[in-house]
């Protein structure tokens, strides 16, 4: 997978010297989703803002998983296979913080809010020191080595984990519904937004600005866009990569926790398992966007988040991961970069 | 390998003596005789995730069976190898996993019976190895109609699952054509007019939603839908929206617990409150009913092949008695048809005599059960390897567990 140094800009910027053929291929794909959303829209206008509002608030959890893989692969260009078991041992943390303190649903006001908020810092704190464990167990070693010594020691990181987590829980569990989670809050144009969908986009949306700030405005940030692009001239910068690439870790693993954290109240089941999936998934998310581009890790993210919705309704929920993945080939044949343009340095 | 399982199998009951294994032979041909006096029973389930609190209760139920005969029919000592189909990736059955063992029994020359699989699409990759070595397999828990029988199978059913042409499979628990009827009578019974099916695309699941959806139809009860659904879901919230504008009042789920069982019934619930929610033996194990929460619990309804301890005959009250006498806790709903699979072995090779460390001759002995008095009620093996019990339980939740509410007739 050689990586293509594109512009951040997104698809739509038009260079001088390409042809409007050009322009409409990159865009084609926009026109495709757009045009089948609009069909949609036309067909059962209800049903399909229910589609989208449900498919956005699973969406904000893949965005959130998606945004790990994505800083990682930016950084170093490795796939961390582990990243959605990190996530998985996130919402086992939180729910056991919860479990220890005896929280559920009757609980006071104040004390819901404060375990929650314990709850998502435990999450963070466990996912991300983890994730940084991980790097520098696993792929820190392997810095010089050919790049599928890593990806292997990714997986065998990935099923040590999930091994963990069926030791630690080896039958679903479920999570105290501290937010009442599907309880009607309003309801607008005849769809009905419940509490997890409120809470999923308020805890997510702070954490994504944090993010993009701290990237983008940050002496860190600096440094990790720095080596991101060019590790050896970052190091003769004076730049403490092998401190920064550890920093990545951490900030992917902490929005791992986070997700880990709100999928557990939002979906009220975890199991050992979780990972695998989301953990595809997200990484699916990340490439659609364009690997090693934030915003199009969160996109990705929303925009599968609203296929599955979709493809559960007008096709059955057997065929969604078909459709998911269908749009995902569909989207590498035309813009191999992903939708916003990959965000790595040149191979 | 099999020292140590054969070192396990003498811990756990103080009374099989280990004989030398004479593993790692060919696959014996159908009137294989094992020549020795030491035969071996494997049973393979799922151990892992969270079909084990089930899986150990059936294996609970086999060493009672075989701690009862203290470990000996006749002159043959018999000992017991409990394997695991089950893998921690999958967490639950999985394939590679289900013919490993197959092959490891197929390939123990004092194999004489094989208890297993728990999951009907796990046994339909086990039948044809075992059926090809010419050993007795005998389920305690597949439902799926197709092992056995052509009504209501898949093209090629069941014949496919025999290669050498011989039965060799046989089961102590009711077939799904049993189980939908009852089903239907169930859903019927609480005041369903339309039902949304959903199975989970499994051999099992998606065999049982089919038949409740052909003999539904049969009696008037409206299918709004049978859908499989993506076991691999976060969570099913489209799903329980389309359940919704179904306008059904009643919803069914084909399908196991490990697939997901308890997110479909918690989302379905959620935007469906006043919807009754259909499970079958399937999701009848704590695993299920302990995690669904007390709004869901109030709503659902499971059809279980295991009735009231009371219903039984008085060796099956014996049964729970003993159970819960060795292991401290009630068992979980098919730890009695382990117990009954390990009998019904057992009565096979004492009936073979002194054939019985030949495998065909326990296999003849085997179907030619008749009018049995077991744990279960009185019952024979019909030539397909069915049991004739037809009888089953209609149960609600409460405070997590199981409650058995009635019996269903069910007419075939």
């Amino acid at each position: 997978m050689e990586a293509a140094s594109l512009p951040e800009t997104g698809p739509a910027s038009r260079t001088p010297g390409r042809s409007a053929g050009d322009f409409v291929l990159d865009n084609i794909l926009w026109v495709i989703l757009g045009g089948a959303l609009v069909f949609f829209l036309a067909t059962d206008f209800t049903q399909t803002l229910v589609d989208i509002k449900t498919g956005l608030s699973n969406g904000t959890i893949w965005a959130l998983i998606a945004l790990g893989y994505t800083l990682v692969y930016g950084i170093i260009e490795l796939i961390n296979f582990a990243h959605g078991e990190v996530f998985m041992i996130g919402s086992f943390v939180a729910v056991s913080v919860w479990q220890t303190f005896e929280v559920s649903a009757a609980s006071s006001l104040l004390v819901i809010v404060g375990s929650m908020a314990v709850g998502l810092g435990a999450a963070m704190l466990v996912s991300g020191s983890l994730n940084v464990m991980i790097e520098r167990v696993a792929y820190r070693p392997l810095r010089g080595a050919p790049k599928l010594a890593p990806l292997i020691t990714a997986i065998g990181m990935s099923f040590i984990l999930q091994n963990v987590g069926l030791l630690w829980r080896g039958t679903p569990d479920s999570t105290p519904d501290l937010i009442r989670s599907q309880k009607e809050v309003f309801t607008l144009l005849d769809v009905t937004i419940v509490r997890s969908d409120i809470f999923a986009v308020a805890v997510t949306v702070p954490l994504l600005v944090a993010l993009l700030w701290f990237v983008g405005s940050t002496r860190y940030g600096k440094a990790m866009r720095a080596t991101a692009q060019d590790p050896d001239a970052a190091r003769l910068m004076g730049i403490d990569v092998d401190r920064t690439i550890g920093l990545t870790f951490l900030l992917g693993g902490l929005l791992a926790g986070a997700a880990g954290m709100i999928y557990a109240l939002y979906n009220g089941t975890i199991q050992f398992n979780q990972g695998f999936t989301a953990g595809l998934i997200a990484f699916t998310a990340a490439v659609m966007g364009g690997i090693g581009n934030l915003k199009g890790a969160v996109a990705g993210g929303l925009i599968i988040g609203v296929i599955q919705a979709l493809g559960d309704t007008h096709a059955g929920g057997r065929w969604t991961p078909v459709i998911v993945f269908g749009v995902l080939i569909l989207i590498m044949v035309f813009r191999p970069q992903g939708l916003f343009g990959e965000e790595t340095r040149e191979g | 390998m099999a020292a140590w399982g054969c070192l396990a199998a003498a811990l756990s009951f103080g009374v099989a003596a280990c004989g030398d294994d004479d593993e790692g032979g060919s696959a014996s041909s159908g009137s294989g005789d094992s020549g020795s006096t030491s035969l071996t029973v494997y049973s393979s389930l799922p151990l892992q995730g969270d079909s084990r609190p089930q899986s150990q209760s059936v294996v609970n139920g086999i060493k009672l069976a075989l701690e009862e005969s203290g470990g000996k029919v006749g002159n043959f000592t018999i000992k017991y190898t409990s394997l695991d189909d089950a893998t921690a990736s999958a967490g639950k059955w999985e394939a590679g996993q289900v013919s490993t063992n197959a092959r490891k029994a197929a390939q123990d020359k004092s194999t004489i019976a094989y208890i297993g699989e728990f999951n009907s699409g796990a046994s339909a990759i086990s039948i044809p190895v075992l059926n090809q070595a010419g050993i007795l397999q005998v389920s305690p828990s597949n439902t799926a109609a197709g092992l056995t029988r052509k009504e209501g199978a898949a093209p090629g059913e069941p014949d496919k699952y025999y290669p050498s042409g011989k039965r060799t499979f046989g089961r102590v628990v009711p077939a799904d054509h049993i189980q939908a009827a009852a089903q239907v009578t169930f859903q019927k019974d609480e005041g369903c007019k339309k039902t949304y099916v959903f199975n989970d695309k499994e051999v099992y699941g998606k065999g049982l939603a089919d038949q409740v959806e052909q003999i539904a139809g049969q009696q008037g009860l409206e299918i709004a839908a049978n859908e499989g659904i993506d076991t691999k879901a976060a969570n099913f919230r489209s799903l329980a929206q389309k359940v919704k504008s179904s306008g059904a009042n009643c919803m069914f789920f084909g399908g196991i617990t490990q697939n997901k069982g308890v997110q479909l019934f918690k989302d379905v619930h959620a935007q469906n409150p006043s919807v009754k929610l259909f499970g079958p033996d399937g999701v009848a194990e704590s695993p299920f009913t302990s995690k669904l929460g007390a709004e869901v619990e109030k709503m659902t309804y499971i059809t279980n092949p295991t009735l009231d301890p009371k219903l039984y005959p008085t060796t099956g009250q014996e049964f729970f008695k003993a159970y819960e006498e060795k292991y401290g806790a009630a068992p979980e709903p098919y730890a009695i048809y382990g117990y009954e699979a390990m009998k019904v072995v057992l009565l096979a090779i004492e009936k073979a005599g002194d054939k019985g460390n030949d495998k065909q001759a326990v296999i003849d002995a085997f179907f030619q059960t008749k009018d049995r008095d077991s744990v279960l009620g009185k019952y024979s093996i019909d030539e397909n390897g069915d049991t004739t019990l037809s009888d089953y339980g209609a149960d609600v939740v409460k405070d997590g567990k199981l409650v058995f509410d009635k019996v269903l007739k069910a007419q075939t």
